[in-house]
């Protein structure tokens, strides 16, 4: 179907869409020092937004959808996440 | 095609069956319960195979339709008065997904206090929503509009609901002869329905998921652009209508006029008053007065050339509202103003028939002489001479 220039749907799909992005609104974003972290996977396991990512048996923060919250931070059993202010 | 003597109510009615409608989500209110009522008789009797889902509210009822709606199913609803209004939240979620549906509205004045009688406020307080949104004048251009309403909100240059208005008792209970086109005709005008998306388990998608600033604005300037495009649309599927279905009247425009090409003066109106109206111009022209009107058909889109170019050279227009929005005179006149005040040395405007109040053609008459002597106030209050004025009262008068 021939959708028109102006036209524009509200519809996502499942998963991260381009609607879960987090813009430019977040004030503090998680920095994992990769000398300290165990891989633990506490904070894949705790982010509400899924957007920590296992990777080499440690973790990796997709900051296009992270909004900053700071949960992964908490959970840290080795305090391997620092939040670091973005303004 | 056959001719019959029905209510607006029954050719709305009507008009769902030839349009092959799927499902309807219903609740009765009145004016419009006869609506529903028709269609669950003709279900019962098997004339009809559409999926009549009674629910428990108006809210409900537009919920229903908008889910079925969504499931690529062509879908209608009807409703009115407290009906719209409790609606409301479900009417812009439907605008806001860019979802064709149809809803016909047998308008109604809006309590408290309690009245069930004709007014056009229900209507009009809906025109930001993003629906389309025509008026009939009478219960043939019901059938009409409700007809034309699938095509053009389902044509993908619109994709938008869409509601027709039609006046309450006044077109909804009063019966007149109605052509009624054959289901082949309306077959090959009314294709099957296409839509921009439907929720498919196979392939799932989200709807009204939360919006950042920056897309929920794209978004709203979608609607808008295609409620502006939507005026050459609906000319365009008017003129096929008038080819394939039509007898009576012309849709090939989104507004009507009546003797007004040579009028030094225009009277605009919406709806079922237009004939009384009509009438009362026809006595005016036989006295040498040069009088006509413009008919609103389509509230939105608002065709700002259609107007400008009926309205252009006249000395000074009268626009009759039954409609009010408060502090600001009728919503028409508050359009019309904003559209033509330009061009048009003197408008103003008259509200009156207020909660079902009786205007009758002598009325009009009185009110359109009065308008040619020159109205002092920019909006007039009119009441019948059989209503007393409103007269002040503090609360301890009540008793
Ligand atoms: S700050 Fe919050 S959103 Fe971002 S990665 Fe940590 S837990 Fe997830
Ligand atoms: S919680 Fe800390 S230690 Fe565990 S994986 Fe995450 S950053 Fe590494």
């Amino acid at each position: 179907m021939s959708l028109l220039e102006y036209q524009y749907f509200p519809v996502t799909r499942p998963g991260k869409g381009a609607g879960g992005k987090t813009g430019s609104w977040r004030v503090f974003k998680p920095v994992v020092n990769y000398n300290k972290c165990i891989g633990c996977k506490a904070c894949f396991m705790f982010c509400p937004e899924s957007t920590i990512i296992p990777s080499d048996g440690k973790v990796r923060v997709d900051y296009e959808y992270c909004k900053g919250c700071g949960v992964c931070a908490n959970v840290c059993p080795v305090k391997a996440i620092e939040m670091v202010s973005e303004t | 095609m056959i001719r019959k003597i029905i209510s607006g109510n029954e050719a709305v009615a009507l008009a769902v069956k030839l349009a092959r409608v799927g499902v309807t989500g219903i609740y009765p209110i009145t004016p419009q319960t006869t609506i529903i009522e028709k269609l669950a008789e003709m279900k019962a009797s098997g004339e009809i195979n559409t999926e009549i889902v009674r629910v428990e509210s108006e809210h409900s009822a537009m919920a229903a339709t908008f889910g079925a709606a969504l499931a690529g199913i062509r879908s209608f609803t009807a409703t009115a008065s407290q009906g719209l209004l409790y609606m409301h939240e479900m009417i812009w979620w439907v605008a806001g997904s860019r979802t064709p549906v149809v809803m016909v509205v047998g308008t109604r004045a809006v309590g408290a206090p309690w009245n069930i009688w004709n007014e056009h406020t229900d209507f009009t307080s809906e025109r930001d929503s993003g629906w389309l949104m025509a008026f009939a004048s009478n219960p043939q251009e019901a059938l009409d509009l409700t007809l034309q309403a699938f095509r053009i909100s389902e044509d993908e240059r619109v994709f938008l609901p869409m509601m027709v208005g039609m006046d309450g008792f006044i077109l909804s209970h009063t019966k007149t002869n109605v052509i009624i086109p054959d289901q082949e005709d309306v077959d090959e005008y009314l294709p099957p329905r296409r839509q921009p998306y439907v929720i498919d388990p196979e392939d799932p998608v989200g709807m009204g998921n939360i919006f950042p600033p920056e897309e929920y604005m794209k978004l709203r300037q979608s609607i808008d652009l295609s409620i502006k495009n939507s005026e050459d649309v609906i000319r365009e599927l008017g003129m096929e209508y008038n080819k394939k279905l039509n007898v009576l009247g012309d849709y090939s425009t989104l507004n009507v006029t009546y003797k007004l090409d040579d009028a030094d003066y225009a009277v605009v109106v919406m709806g079922a008053w237009a004939g009384d109206t009509m009438e009362a111009i026809d006595k005016l022209r036989e006295r040498g007065v040069k009088i006509g009107m413009l008919r609103i058909r389509y509230l939105r889109p608002w065709s700002e050339k259609e107007i400008r170019d009926a309205l252009k050279d006249k000395k000074a227009v009268l626009v009759l509202d039954r409609s009010i929005s408060m502090g600001r005179g009728g919503p028409l006149y508050v359009e019309i103003k904003s559209t033509i005040s330009d061009i048009v040395p003197s408008i103003k405007g008259v509200v009156s028939g207020l909660g079902g109040v009786s205007v009758s053609k002598s009325d009009l008459l009185y009110l359109f002489e009065k308008f040619l002597q020159g109205i002092r106030e920019d909006v007039l209050w009119y009441y019948p001479k059989e209503v007393g004025k409103i007269e002040l009262r503090t609360p301890r008068d009540i008793e």
